[in-house]
């Protein structure tokens, strides 16, 4: 690989990595806070994009589907928790059994609603267009995207140390039955981070739409697949982690896939498989066992 | 007594059957009842001993191209061989995914579990040389036992029940010996359990394996049974679908994984035939059952029906 | 069918089609030419008749999963055929038995088990992945049930192979929409005749795509043409941005490539995003990469793609015109290809069924009409090869080009009758 190559290469592995954040930091910040790995995740990003498709079909505006999509995801998060999550509160593992039944639902609903077809989202005008790089043009949409990333880890991180949400954030993911027992409502806590988190698949389905099509099949690959190996590389539930396993797997499966293309699904699972040997609770984890 | 006669029921079923149920009948019996011997297999890791894996399919697919390879390439159509290999092979995935997992825990074990499984369907899908690939394994061989060919659809099914008979002698013995006693421990307080002077990672490992080679025989059967393997047996949503299984018959129950087989059999199978064409829920029909299940009845129908017969006998 | 109609499916897609002045003219000449001869559309059993026998064909066919559409889209030729035809071949009023494989090969197995055993179906139709169709064809085999393939085009269905492996021909199986040999082997031979040589390759990395590829290379080195290198992105890839990449960076400017749905037009978007028509790279391909579902997505940004099928809607023939003209009356879009292959093979059906009277009973003798039926397709000349039952037929080249807003695959040449090499 010529220097330009590998140049060019990393740009499109980090730009890949900044759409697995935005894909997986919902599915970071629900672990995080609820100790529940939402296996649904993957069926919200799906419900997200074609949520986003109706709005630009309507009305023609990307940016406006930018803001309908995550918050109608958040809304159904924000039923979801209340309705389904908080009866089995405390059996996190039935938790997450239930988030594949919602998945199963979400999916086939999606396909009676809108259709099974292939389609996709053009990038909005004003990020179309290609900028000259270093080695030839590059699509201001993936730059868009990588400040994006940034941008939205960026403000995560403000959140997360400097305000009071952030505050009870912080303090659920140490020990949420204390913040209850001081006084905090545990339920709406909860409600709302799992609101954030769909919110945030929301994002990620609009934001990911010009890149990777919207399409039957996207609830899992890359949906769900991609966002556990980010999480579980990084480290589950921190936002550090979320960022870590993002800069980490999108580069790593960038290059592994034109350059092992044999065995470029295995790549990214043996990355996992990998980091988990070497450091069980991904490279940023908290050490904490969830049962 | 009452379970021998149930068996052998079970067993001849295409026989007695024949008058009032059409060969399809005989043909999903034998389907139900090899992912019966799946999600049995699975119960032992997620009933037993407190193991949520979601990458189950992976020794159910090993199993499957293992038959299939074993007899292509060893030029044998002997069982004996075939199932020996799928089992051979589940056992050793097992044991090899089961030496990275059986020290994490819950929710990480169900993440570990899901990537290491996704290798072997990586795997599956791309060496084509040896798995046929994409495209998948054809040209499996017929299930022979010395000279009895059990080709034959009822024959088939008989190999099947058979198998799901012993699978699940196996699997009853297992769990009131004091072994299965001790994965219960393991399940309930691993720590307590070590501080007896169990080796509860060993624990682990060896239902892992167990499970892993029942998992294969499935497998095998399935192969014999579709005469043909594809990569999508080793996949993610097959995984699903056996853990779907359990939680809906029960898990942790010997009638549980049954049952649960033959609702998601049902659901698969039947129901889609019944609904309009337009109306393509089944999916959803199961994700809402299973749901009601984790949500209501986390012990699942053997469980609903345990307490039901409870009720009616304290009367 | 229940909820299959034209505005609840326009409403559902949320967009319809608007007929051009120029599809205005091909549905106005299409009718006028049904005003002429009634006979054409009308079945050649008299009205008096009294209906025969139940005809039972099963469809095996996606309609969830990634290929749902295609299981659509042949459900509507399918329904479409039926229509035009009073709901009977030969005679016969047609019962449609629909299976939905989601494409996952077992479930697919299973159904087409339950049509054998369950069902008793006279005929089973549809099959879209290759791998599921070699997955039924022992179990087709044994219970000698005719099966016509309507799109699964791996080359092993229809020819002899070593132990069979992983399919093999059978006197019982026909396939109505082509094998990759046909939309790969001859465009590489036509380039390299002309004087196009050196290729680079981009195909899914799956049975199909390498098997497409390696037909093309064939092709190509028949007159002395040569690969100079190639990519292969896993099937049902999320990001195309990588591959390209690697294509930009090689000195290769033709590049052939095999992808089709969601990987096309993932791939065509990168292939404009990173520039590779300014700096002088040419796509050439197999059909799939340009057909409909692909080009209502990207539209003119597959300008100047050189690719080569059986069909295209702009198809300059009476059948094609009549077909595209009877589907946009009773659906509110354009036909794809596995509508006509699909519309094809029921036409197949049907004509074999006539020149026996309607009478499935003897599996050889319906064998022996199948292989004796030749007719005007909308693709041009139809008819089976005697001794590998895949369809002998023209391959068009064509380009694709934006007329008028739309964007079309222009013909630009045609190969004549085209076989495949399966002995």
């Amino acid at each position: 690989m010529s220097p330009e190559l590998v140049f060019q290469q990393a740009l499109n592995g980090l730009s890949f990595g900044a759409l697995l954040f935005i894909l997986a930091s919902g599915l970071s910040l629900v672990f995080g806070m609820m100790d529940v790995v939402n296996l649904a995740h993957g069926a919200f990003y799906m419900l997200g994009a074609y949520v986003a498709l109706s709005v630009v079909q309507a009305t023609g505006s990307f940016w406006l589907a930018l803001l309908v999509a995550p918050f109608a995801l958040g809304l159904l998060g924000f039923v979801l928790e209340p309705l389904l999550l908080r009866r089995l509160r405390g059996r996190h593992l039935d938790q997450v059994l239930l988030t594949i039944g919602v998945s199963l639902v979400i999916v086939d609903v999606i396909g009676q609603v809108w259709g099974r077809e292939v389609r996709s989202l053009s990038a909005p005008a004003g990020l179309d267009g290609s900028v000259t790089l270093i080695g030839g043009v590059y699509p201001v949409y993936r730059l868009f995207v990588m400040a994006f990333g940034v941008a939205l880890a960026a403000a995560m991180g403000i959140v997360y140390r400097r305000t009071r949400i952030g505050m009870l954030i912080r303090a659920g993911v140490q020990d949420a039955e204390m913040l209850g027992a001081l006084g905090v409502d545990t339920n709406r806590l909860f409600a709302s981070t799992f609101a954030a988190g769909a919110a945030l698949a929301g994002l990620a389905g609009v934001i990911a739409a010009p890149v990777f099509g919207v399409q039957p099949g996207m609830d899992t690959d890359p949906g769900l697949l991609y966002s556990l190996v980010v999480v579980v590389v990084g480290g589950l539930g921190t936002l550090s982690g979320a960022v870590a396993g993002s800069v980490l797997v999108g580069p790593a499966d960038t290059f592994g896939k034109v350059l092992f293309q044999d065995v470029a699904l295995a790549v990214i699972f043996a990355i996992v498989a990998l980091v988990l040997l070497l450091r069980p609770t991904g490279l940023l984890g908290r050490i904490r066992i969830a049962r | 007594m009452l379970v021998a006669l149930g068996a052998a029921a079970l067993v001849t079923f295409p026989y007695w059957s024949a008058p009032w149920a059409s060969r399809f009948a005989t043909t999903l019996l034998r389907d139900a009842l090899i992912l019966a011997i799946f999600a049995l297999s699975l119960d032992l890791l997620v009933g037993r001993a407190g193991m949520p894996s979601l990458g189950h399919a992976a020794f159910f697919g090993g199993g499957a191209y293992a038959a299939g390879i074993a007899g292509q390439q060893l030029a044998t159509d002997q069982l004996p061989v075939t199932l020996g290999a799928a089992a051979l092979v589940g056992a050793v995935l097992a044991l090899v995914i089961g030496v990275l997992v059986v020290r994490s825990e819950g929710i990480f074990f169900l993440m570990l579990t899901l990537a290491l499984a996704q290798i072997v369907f990586a795997i599956a899908f791309q060496w084509t040389a040896v798995t046929g690939g994409s495209n998948g394994l054809s040209g499996i061989g017929r299930p022979m036992l010395a000279s009895i060919d059990f080709s034959s659809p009822d024959l088939m099914y008989v190999l099947v029940a058979v198998t799901f008979v012993l699978a699940a002698l196996v699997v009853w013995g297992l769990a009131r010996s004091p072994y299965g006693r001790a994965l219960i421990g393991v399940r309930e307080n691993e720590r307590r359990m070590r501080a007896l002077g169990y080796d509860t990672a060993r624990l682990r490992l060896s239902a892992f394996v167990i499970a892993g080679t029942i998992a294969g025989i499935a497998g095998a059967l399935s192969a014999y049974s579709t005469r043909f393997v594809s990569a999508q047996d080793a996949g993610l949503g097959n995984s699903v679908r056996a853990f779907v299984t359990v939680l809906v018959g029960g898990a942790g129950t010997l009638g549980g994984p049954i049952v649960g087989s033959a609702v998601v059999s049902l659901i698969e199978r039947v129901v889609p035939s019944i609904l309009p064409t337009d109306l393509r829920i089944s999916e959803a029909l199961l994700g809402l059952v299973f749901i009601g299940f984790v949500l209501f009845a986390r012990q699942g129908m053997a469980g609903l029906g345990r307490s039901a017969w409870l009720r009616v006998s304290r009367r | 069918m229940g909820g299959f109609g034209k505005n609840e499916l326009a409403t559902k897609r949320g967009y319809t089609y608007r007929l051009t002045r120029r599809q205005f003219l091909v549905a106005s000449s299409a009718a006028a030419l049904a005003a002429c001869g009634p006979a054409a559309i009308t079945p050649s059993a008299s009205p008096s008749a009294s209906p025969g026998k139940e005809l039972k064909i099963g469809q095996l066919l996606p309609f969830t999963g990634v290929y749902a559409e295609l299981g659509n889209s042949m459900r509507r030729a399918t329904e479409l055929y039926l229509k035009l035809n009073d709901q009977k071949l030969a005679n016969r009023p047609v019962k449609l038995v629909y299976g939905d494989d989601a494409n996952v090969t077992a479930t697919g197995v299973q159904i087409a088990q339950k049509f054998i055993d369950q069902d008793q179906v006279d005929v089973m139709m549809g099959v879209v992945p290759t791998p599921l169709a070699y997955g039924i064809r022992n179990a087709v085999h044994a219970a000698k049930l005719i099966f016509i393939d309507t799109n699964a085009g791996g080359n092993a269905l229809t020819r002899d192979t070593t132990d069979c492996k992983p399919a093999c021909k059978s006197p019982y199986i026909f396939r109505a929409s082509f094998s990759s040999y046909q939309i790969s082997y001859p465009i590489g031979d036509y380039l390299s005749a002309k004087g196009t040589k050196e290729f680079f390759l981009a195909y899914a990395n799956y049975g199909f795509g390498t098997e497409s590829a390696a037909d093309f290379t064939t092709g190509l080195k028949k007159n002395g043409g040569t690969v100079t290198g190639n990519v292969a992105p896993p099937l049902a890839n999320p990001d195309f941005a990588p591959f390209v990449t690697q294509i930009k960076n090689q000195p290769t400017k033709n590049v052939y490539s095999f992808f089709s749905g969601a990987d096309a037009i993932g791939f065509i978007k990168s292939w404009n995003s990173l520039g590779l028509p300014a700096a002088g790279y040419k796509m050439y391909g197999a059909g799939f990469l340009t057909e409909q579902d692909v080009l209502k997505e990207v539209k003119d940004l597959a300008n100047g793609a050189v690719t080569s099928l059986f069909w295209a809607v702009e198809l300059d023939n009476p059948e094609n015109k009549k077909f595209v003209a009877d589907f946009q009356k009773a659906y509110p879009l354009l036909p794809d290809v596995f509508a006509v292959q699909q519309y094809d093979g029921m036409r197949a059906l049907d004509e074999a069924l006539k020149s026996l009277g309607g009478d499935t009973s003897d599996k050889d003798k319906l064998v022996k009409a199948l292989e004796d039926v030749t007719f005007k397709s909308p693709r041009g000349d139809f008819s089976f090869d005697k001794s590998t039952h895949n369809p002998i037929q023209d391959i068009y080249i064509r380009e694709v080009k934006t007329q008028n807003g739309q964007t079309v695959n222009t013909i630009t040449d045609k190969i004549a009758k085209v076989t495949d090499p399966g002995k």
